[in-house]
C-alpha cells in the first residue's frame, strides 16, 4: 500500500546535472545527423566565375543552333576539354509534366548537347499557379531560379514587382530579330518597348466540332462563318429524347475552366472589350453586355450547356461543338470516338476576334551577368524557329516565330494535320488579351464568376457586368498604383 | 422472437446510414481502382462504365515510367518514418513532462501547445520556408523533415491519456527505484499503446499524404515525395490522361490503406481515450 501524495506529483529528482546531460546527449545526436545531409541546397551556390565580359553569342539562327557553338573564353584560350565544372549552370523552373514535360526535357537536352558553355537544369514545379507561388516564396528567401515559365495571368505580377530582367539588349547582342516573333505574342510581354516575357508555350481558343454530328445533321464539313450561321445550324444539331436534351449544340466552360478566357474573343466579336490597357473597365458598356446577352440566350434557348469539363462533354457527345484551347488538340484527337474538326472562331456583329493564351519564359533580375547571358542563350534556343517547330508539333502549342510556320518541316506537318493548320492560320489574327483579365489579380476568376451568374443563374447581364466592373475597378487600384511607381 | 425482429427493425435505419457512409467512402476508391485499368475513352464515357471491358494493366507501367516513382517511394518512406518517429518521441516526452514533472507554469506551456493547434499550416508556410532557406536546407531531407517534427495534437492526446493513468502503479514503480526514463518506457508507454499507435498513425498518414510542404521545399525530381510525384502525370493544359493518373494515385493510396487496415483496431480506442474519465 502506497500513500498517495496529495499534490499528485511523482517525486523523482530531476537534478540540474541530469538535465544538462540529457540536453548534451540530444544535441550531439542532432549534430551527428546533420553531418549526413547533402550540401547542394541552393541552386545558385558556387556559380562558377566564367569568362570575362565578352558576351557569349546565342544561337542566332536555326542553323547555328544545330551546330555546337564553341565559344572561346576571353583569354583567347580555345575551349578544348571543358570540364563540366567550368560550365555555367542555369536553373529553369517550369510547369510541364506528362507528355508536355517529356517534350520540355527534350528541348533542354538538345540545348545542353548543342554547346559546351551552359548547362540548363529543368525543374518541374507543379501547375502554373504552383510555379508562380513557389517563385514568390523563392524571392522572399532569395533562392530563385534563373529562368522561369510564367502563364499569361501571372507574369505581369512579377514585372510589377520589378524582378524580371528586360531583354532587348540580349536580343540585340545575339542579333535576333524581334520582328520574327508573332506580333500579338511578343507584344503581350513587352512594356515600354522592353521585352520581359518571351512567348514559348502559347495557345489560342479554337472552334472544335464533332464531324459525325455535323454529317448526321447534313451540315457542310466546316465551322460556322458567323454566330448567325451557327444559330441556323443549331436546331439540326440538337438531339432530344422525351423532352430531355441528349446532345447540345455548344458548351460553355465554368469559371474554374477559364470561362473568361473563352468569352474574351466573343466580347471583341460584338465590338466590346473587358478593359483598356490603362485598366479603364468597359465590360459594363453596351457591346460587351450584348455579347453577355447572346451567351445567356444560348442557355435559355436550350442549345448550349454550362459544363464543368467541356473537353469531357465534347468527347462524350454531350455537345457537338465548343471553344477550347489549341493545347487540347492532340488529346482530343487521341481520345475521340469520332473525327474531330477545327475551325477559326465564328465572327460576331463586329467581325472577327481571337485572343492568345498559354505561357512564356522570363529571366530573373539580380543574377551575375554571365548567368543571365547563359539563361538568355537557353531562352533564345527554346524559342528559335527550329525548336518552336519541334515543340509545337509535339504539343499542339503555337509556333511563336513567323519563319517557323513557313518552314518546309511545318508545311509538311500541316498536310497530315489539317486541324493544327487551322490553329496556326488563325494565329496572326489574334490580339493580346485585355488588361482586366490578365493583369488584375484574380481578374480571370472575377469575370468568370460573373459569367456563371449570367449563364447558370440567368441574372440580367447588365446588372451582373455592372457588379463585375465595380469589383474589377477596386481590384485594379493597387495595380494602377504599383504601375505608376514602376513606369512613372 | 418478436422482440428480436423488433430490435432488428429499429436498427435498420442505422444500417442504412452505415451503408451510405460505406458508399460515400468506397465509391471514390472503387472509381480510382477501376479507372486505373480503363482507357481514357472508357473513363470519359457517359453513362459510366463501372468495370473496364479490357483491363489495361499498362496504365501502371506508363505511370511508373513517366517519372522516377521508385525514388519517390524512397523519399516518402524516409520522410514519413523519420517524422513519425520524431513526432512520437517529442509528443511522448513533452506530454510526460507536462503531467509528471513539477515544473512551474507547465499549464501555461500546455496552453501554448494548444495554441499551436489553432494555427493553420498555410500561415506557417512562409516563415518556415524562410528559416529553412537561411539554414541552407531547401531541397534537402532536413528541409523536408525537421519543420514538420513538432506535433501539438499528439502532445495533447498523450497528456489527456497520462492524466487518467492509475497513480498506484506509477507510485509503485517509483518506490521500486524507477527513474524518469524507465518509468516512461517501461511503465507509462505500455499502458498508452493505443494512444501511441493513434499518434503514430495520424503522423504517418498525414506525412505520407502531405503535398504542400514537400512541393514548396523541394526543387529537383530526386527530392520529390509521392504526392508531388503524381503531379508529374498531370497535364497543365489540354486533355488529362486519367488512366495513368489513377494508377499513380493507387501507388500513394495502397500502402497507407494497408497500414490503416492493420492498425485500425488500435486507432478507434486511441482517439476516444481521455474522453471519459475512468
Amino acid at each position: 500500500m502506497v500513500q498517495r501524495e496529495d499534490h499528485g506529483m511523482l517525486r523523482v529528482q530531476l537534478t540540474r546535472r541530469r538535465l544538462m546531460a540529457g540536453l548534451v546527449g540530444m544535441s550531439a545526436a542532432t549534430l551527428l545527423a546533420a553531418c549526413g545531409q547533402n550540401q547542394s541546397a541552393s541552386p545558385t551556390a558556387n556559380a562558377p566565375a566564367v569568362q570575362a565580359a565578352t558576351p557569349t553569342p546565342a544561337p542566332a539562327t536555326a542553323a547555328s543552333a544545330a551546330t555546337p557553338s564553341k565559344t572561346m573564353a576571353a583569354t583567347g584560350a580555345p575551349a578544348v576539354v571543358t570540364q563540366t565544372g567550368s560550365k555555367v549552370k542555369v536553373t529553369y523552373w517550369g510547369s510541364f509534366s506528362g507528355n508536355l514535360g517529356e517534350a520540355e526535357q527534350e528541348v533542354v537536352r538538345r540545348f545542353n548537347a548543342s554547346q559546351n558553355d551552359v548547362e540548363v537544369t529543368y525543374q518541374y514545379q507543379g501547375s502554373y499557379e504552383d510555379t508562380a507561388q513557389k517563385l514568390t516564396q523563392a524571392l522572399a528567401a532569395k533562392q530563385t531560379p534563373d529562368i522561369v515559365l510564367l502563364s499569361d495571368v501571372w507574369w505581369f505580377k512579377f514585372y510589377l514587382n520589378d524582378v524580371l530582367q528586360p531583354l532587348n539588349d540580349f536580343f540585340a547582342q545575339a542579333k535576333i530579330d524581334l520582328s520574327d516573333y508573332v506580333d500579338p505574342l511578343i507584344n503581350e510581354g513587352t512594356r515600354k518597348g522592353q521585352v520581359y516575357w518571351v512567348p514559348f508555350a502559347r495557345s489560342t481558343p479554337l472552334f472544335y466540332y464533332n464531324k459525325a454530328a455535323w454529317s448526321e445533321a447534313g451540315l457542310p464539313d466546316r465551322g460556322p462563318e458567323t454566330w448567325d450561321e451557327f444559330l441556323q445550324w443549331v436546331p439540326k444539331l440538337l438531339k432530344q429524347d422525351g423532352g430531355k436534351t441528349t446532345r447540345f449544340a455548344f458548351a460553355h466552360p465554368n469559371a474554374a475552366s477559364y470561362a473568361a478566357w473563352v468569352f474574351q474573343p466573343v466580347v471583341w466579336q460584338w465590338g466590346g472589350k473587358y478593359s483598356d490597357p490603362d485598366f479603364t473597365i468597359h465590360l459594363q458598356e453596351q457591346p460587351a453586355v450584348e455579347a453577355g446577352r447572346f451567351w445567356q440566350r444560348s442557355i435559355t434557348e436550350g442549345w448550349a450547356v454550362s459544363s464543368k469539363d467541356p473537353n469531357a462533354d465534347f468527347l462524350n457527345g454531350v455537345t457537338a461543338a465548343m471553344l477550347a484551347s489549341t493545347g487540347s488538340l492532340a488529346g482530343l484527337e487521341q481520345s475521340a470516338k469520332f473525327p474531330v474538326g477545327t475551325a477559326m472562331l465564328p465572327k460576331g456583329p463586329a467581325g472577327f476576334g481571337c485572343c492568345t493564351g498559354g505561357s512564356g519564359l522570363a529571366i530573373l533580375k539580380g543574377k551575375p551577368a554571365e548567368v543571365q547571358r547563359a539563361a538568355f542563350q537557353y531562352v533564345a534556343f527554346a524559342t528559335s524557329p527550329e525548336m518552336t517547330t519541334f515543340w509545337s508539333q509535339k504539343t499542339g502549342y503555337m509556333p511563336v516565330r513567323k519563319s517557323a510556320a513557313q518552314s518546309t518541316a511545318m508545311q509538311q506537318y500541316f498536310q497530315n494535320h489539317p486541324n493544327f493548320k487551322t490553329a496556326v492560320d488563325q494565329l496572326p489574327k489574334t490580339r493580346p488579351q485585355d488588361a482586366a483579365r490578365v493583369w488584375i489579380p484574380n481578374g480571370d476568376q472575377i469575370i468568370g464568376k460573373g459569367l456563371e451568374r449570367v449563364t447558370i443563374q440567368r441574372e440580367d447581364p447588365q446588372n451582373v457586368f455592372n457588379d463585375v466592373a465595380r469589383t474589377l475597378t477596386d481590384a485594379a487600384k493597387p495595380v494602377v498604383e504599383q504601375l505608376k511607381r514602376r513606369e512613372g | 422472437m418478436a422482440a428480436k425482429s423488433w430490435r432488428l427493425l429499429r436498427q435498420l435505419p442505422w444500417y442504412g446510414l452505415m451503408l451510405v457512409a460505406v458508399f460515400a467512402i468506397g465509391l471514390p476508391l472503387f472509381w480510382v481502382a477501376t479507372g486505373s485499368l480503363k482507357t481514357t475513352r472508357e473513363i470519359y464515357t457517359f453513362p459510366p462504365v463501372w468495370l473496364p471491358q479490357h483491363p489495361r494493366w499498362d496504365n501502371f507501367s506508363a505511370a511508373w515510367h513517366a517519372a522516377p516513382f521508385g525514388r519517390f517511394y524512397l523519399n516518402s518512406i524516409i520522410v514519413t518514418l523519420a517524422d513519425t518517429a520524431a513526432k512520437l518521441f517529442f509528443a511522448l516526452t513533452t506530454a510526460y513532462a507536462l503531467v509528471f514533472l513539477n515544473i512551474r507554469g507547465r499549464n501555461l506551456v500546455f496552453l501554448f501547445v494548444l495554441a499551436a493547434l489553432f494555427v493553420p499550416v498555410q500561415v506557417t508556410l512562409l516563415p518556415n520556408y524562410l528559416t529553412v532557406g537561411r539554414l541552407g536546407w531547401i531541397n534537402t531531407y532536413f528541409g523536408l523533415i525537421v519543420p514538420m517534427m513538432p506535433v501539438a495534437f499528439g502532445t495533447f492526446l498523450f497528456r489527456q491519456h497520462f492524466r487518467t493513468l492509475s497513480r498506484e502503479v506509477l507510485d509503485a514503480a517509483v518506490i521500486d527505484g524507477c527513474g524518469h526514463w524507465r518509468l516512461l518506457w517501461d511503465v507509462v508507454l505500455p499502458m498508452s499503446r493505443p494512444v501511441a499507435v493513434t499518434v503514430g498513425l495520424l503522423a504517418l498518414v498525414g506525412r505520407w499524404n502531405d503535398f504542400l510542404w514537400p512541393l514548396v521545399v523541394t526543387n529537383t525530381v530526386e527530392m520529390r515525395t509521392l504526392p508531388v510525384g503524381i503531379t508529374y502525370l498531370y497535364q497543365v493544359e489540354g486533355v488529362q490522361n486519367w488512366g495513368p493518373i489513377f494508377a499513380g494515385t493507387l501507388f500513394v493510396m495502397v500502402p497507407v490503406l494497408l497500414v490503416y487496415i492493420v492498425a485500425q483496431r488500435w486507432i478507434v480506442s486511441g482517439i476516444t481515450s481521455g474522453a471519459v474519465k475512468g
